[in-house]
């Protein structure tokens, strides 16, 4: 049984970091120098341990925590719980780590505002461990506005012309999501007059094949696929990771949206799993969203020369191969997810430090712009090129683990034309980093003539940084992305799944008896991640070579590149707030037509 | 179960009706303030749509300062989180007027047609 000490453990990851940024919002113009960044620092190790320990103490069952000892009274609950299971444990504390490593990287970034961009960060933070743990569908709303409003301000924080209107393509975008949010929270709620998880799934199970919570779940559900950046509600992710100060699209990319993916999974595993409509939304909507997302996303992500940008639909595809990852059943996958999230998240992070550092030293983000540039920072390189091969496959660390233990449930089911999707993905988001660096830091790949000049304004980030700070947390994430830090990864990730699931939701109370995790499974295409690593490889060495390449064959893949398809996907991005929305509208059109015809079909 | 008979028809239509117009409102504007009042109608949808499941026909507000608290009430927690939705709406206004208001100095207009982030 948990001890009680673990049992007061159970609000402070919330807690901690809004009372540090409360009072760093107090006193923090009379704080001297840098002392705000060192207490955002503490703060958010403080977060990692607390998580640490609660995952340490979850291993036998979740801790069930009632705020202010509401607890259920028979069939009434009125008070608001939370449920920390080790798998959600173990994601809170990635993310407050990646919390931390940025404020390392920021440290006196944000010179000229002291210590608001610090308030923001620690509310963000606190936002993200509430959305992670919470077990009341309400509260999971009020923790996603929080996340959505604080992270809004983060992305304008420059007031430029660029920042702000990637900032107003976001806020209108996910602000449309909330309402979506809510208005699942009312229907919901019009079925079980309750909003706890557990009251909830109670509820809805006796209410099997009823079209209202079908309805619920489709509008919660695009919700958070707008903040989690699924085709076709992805629009705004490139506009505003593109824009916002690098420290802060660390966290977009590294946390914030892969969260907003697993909070489609906590809603459903907690509460919508015993509908079986839904259950064939998720193995057939949601399962094509995320092929269709990962491929795009790739595709998408090789076109672009901002680099900032190329990391955002980087994020894009990878988010896509996490939702393969919830849409399949049983704990190999959710392992795999849990796996990825971590190590998709440490990769991008160091990505996006590494951009952060070209901006600061090299003074531009335009990737023909910077060519032979980045000679100087040469570390920030071959830091590049390592995130690079990890982004793209190479058979190594947590990232692996995860595309591993994804294909392999795949695989179990039958369904191994999936990893064409995670392969090709993969591939062109590596090969698309990797080009990035042989020009770069190595001069490859010269383009004459117009091409040379970028399309956005001039960027620069405050210089005034010493490289090695920030290289060191880029340096840290890597070293734990490659495995250093989680020794027997997939070992945890599928004990933790495996209890995840085997939880009892609609008891609510506690683990029904000992949860056995599945056995590493043998991987069922060993050569995959080779290939994978190989077609990355090829895909840069084939964008950087076309000096050396015969002139008809560089003519003909220049025709097919700037054919229907790919031009449709570049005039698809135009940028228009209104267009966006057309796409929602879409992408919700998409989940009527696809409930309607799985309520037909039960 | 609350809020499913025939009476309740008309608040649902209300809320699809506001959703749509506020919808092809933000679909259509050309000025980011017209924008921002079309997001606050699609947001009126969703505090009719709590209100309207929380509503007892026959009963009153969940006050019971001189009433016997036994006194059938409309349902107090969803009159609680349409408050909470009011602060949110606020606070997200707020926030989209003064980035509105920032582009403007930056940019001369407030069109979201020619406000294309990296595009210019």
């Amino acid at each position: 049984m948990i001890a009680p000490a673990t049992d007061v453990l159970a609000p402070l990851p919330v807690a901690v970091p809004l009372l540090v940024g409360t009072l760093l919002l107090l006193v923090g113009k009379v704080l001297p120098g840098r002392l705000p960044d060192a207490l955002a620092i503490l703060a958010a190790l403080a977060v990692v341990t607390i998580d640490a320990r609660l995952a340490a103490h979850t291993t036998g069952g979740p801790l069930v925590y009632w705020m202010g000892h509401w607890q259920p009274r028979g069939e009434v609950t009125l008070g608001i719980g939370l449920v920390i299971n080790e798998a959600e444990a173990i994601l809170a504390a990635f993310m407050a780590l990646l919390f931390a490593a940025t404020f390392i990287f920021a440290w006196g970034y944000f010179e000229d505002i002291r210590a608001l961009f610090h308030v923001l960060m620690l509310i963000f933070l606190a936002a993200m461990q509430g959305f992670c743990l919470t077990h009341d569908l309400f509260n999971l709303f009020v923790w996603f506005e929080v996340m959505s409003v604080t992270a809004f301000a983060l992305t304008a924080y420059r007031l430029e012309a660029d920042p702000l209107e990637g900032a107003l393509n976001f806020t209108v975008t996910n602000t449309i999501g909330s309402f979506l949010i809510l208005g699942g929270i009312a229907l919901a709620y019009s079925l079980a007059g309750l909003l706890d998880f557990g009251a909830l799934a109670r509820s809805l199970a006796q209410h099997a094949d009823d079209p209202v919570a079908v309805g619920a779940f489709c509008m919660i559900a695009a919700g958070l696929l707008i903040k989690g950046a699924a085709i076709p509600f992805h629009f705004w992710l490139a506009d505003a990771h593109a824009v916002a100060p690098s420290p802060v699209s660390v966290i977009f990319s590294g946390a914030m949206v892969p969260l907003a993916l697993f909070g489609l999974g906590k809603i459903y595993w907690d509460v919508f799993e015993t509908v079986p409509p839904v259950q064939l939304l998720m193995r057939t909507l949601v399962l094509g969203l995320g092929v269709t997302t990962a491929i795009v996303g790739g595709v998408a992500c090789l076109r672009q020369r901002h680099l900032k940008r190329l990391l955002a639909f980087s994020t894009i595809s990878h988010g896509g191969i996490l939702l393969i990852g919830l849409a399949l059943p049983g704990p190999v996958s959710l392992a795999g997810v849990l796996a990825y999230f971590i190590g998709h998240g440490l990769v991008k992070g160091a990505l996006f430090m590494v951009a952060g550092v070209l901006l600061a030293t090299a003074g531009g983000i335009d990737e023909l712009w910077l060519r032979g540039r980045g000679r100087p920072v040469w570390p920030a390189g071959v830091a590049m090129a390592v995130a690079g091969s990890l982004l793209g496959g190479a058979p190594l660390g947590l990232m692996d683990s995860g595309s591993r233990l994804i294909g392999a449930a795949a695989g179990a089911r039958g369904e191994d034309w999936i990893l064409i999707a995670v392969v090709l993905g993969t591939a062109c988001t590596g090969g698309a980093v990797l080009r990035g660096a042989g020009r770069i830091f190595l001069g490859l790949g010269e383009i004459a003539g117009e091409e040379a000049r970028g399309p956005s304004e001039d960027e620069s980030e405050k210089p005034a940084r010493p490289l090695w700070l920030m290289m060191l947390p880029v340096i840290v994430l890597l070293i734990i992305a490659i495995g250093a830090g989680l020794p027997h990864a997939d070992e945890t990730m599928l004990g933790a799944a495996a209890r995840f699931l085997a939880w009892d939701r609609i008891a609510s109370i506690g683990p029904i008896g000992p949860a056995t995790a599945a056995a590493v499974p043998a991987p069922s295409h060993p050569f995959v991640p080779w290939l994978t690593l190989g077609l990355a490889i090829l895909i840069a060495a084939h964008e950087l070579g076309h000096a050396w390449l015969p002139r008809s064959w560089s003519r003909t893949s220049r025709r097919v590149l700037s054919g229907p398809v790919f031009t449709a996907i570049d005039r698809a991005h135009d940028g228009v707030v209104g267009d966006y929305v057309v796409w929602i509208l879409i992408g919700l059109a998409l989940f009527s037509v696809s409930s309607a015809a799985a309520l037909h079909a039960g | 179960m609350r809020g499913r008979g025939a009476v309740s028809f008309v608040p649902w239509a209300t809320v699809a009706w506001l959703f749509a117009v506020g919808i092809y409102g933000v679909i259509t504007s050309r000025h980011y303030v017209h924008l921002i009042g079309c997001l606050t109608v699609i947001q009126s949808a969703t505090y009719i749509a709590l209100l309207s499941v929380g509503y007892r026909f026959g009963s009153v507000a969940p006050i019971f300062y001189t009433r016997p608290p036994s006194t059938p009430a409309v349902d107090p927690v969803l009159q609680a989180l349409v408050l909470t939705d009011i602060v949110v709406g606020a606070t997200v206004t707020a926030l989209l007027l003064a980035l509105t208001l920032q582009v403007h100095k930056k940019r001369g207009t407030v069109n979201p047609e020619r406000l294309r982030p990296m595009r210019q």
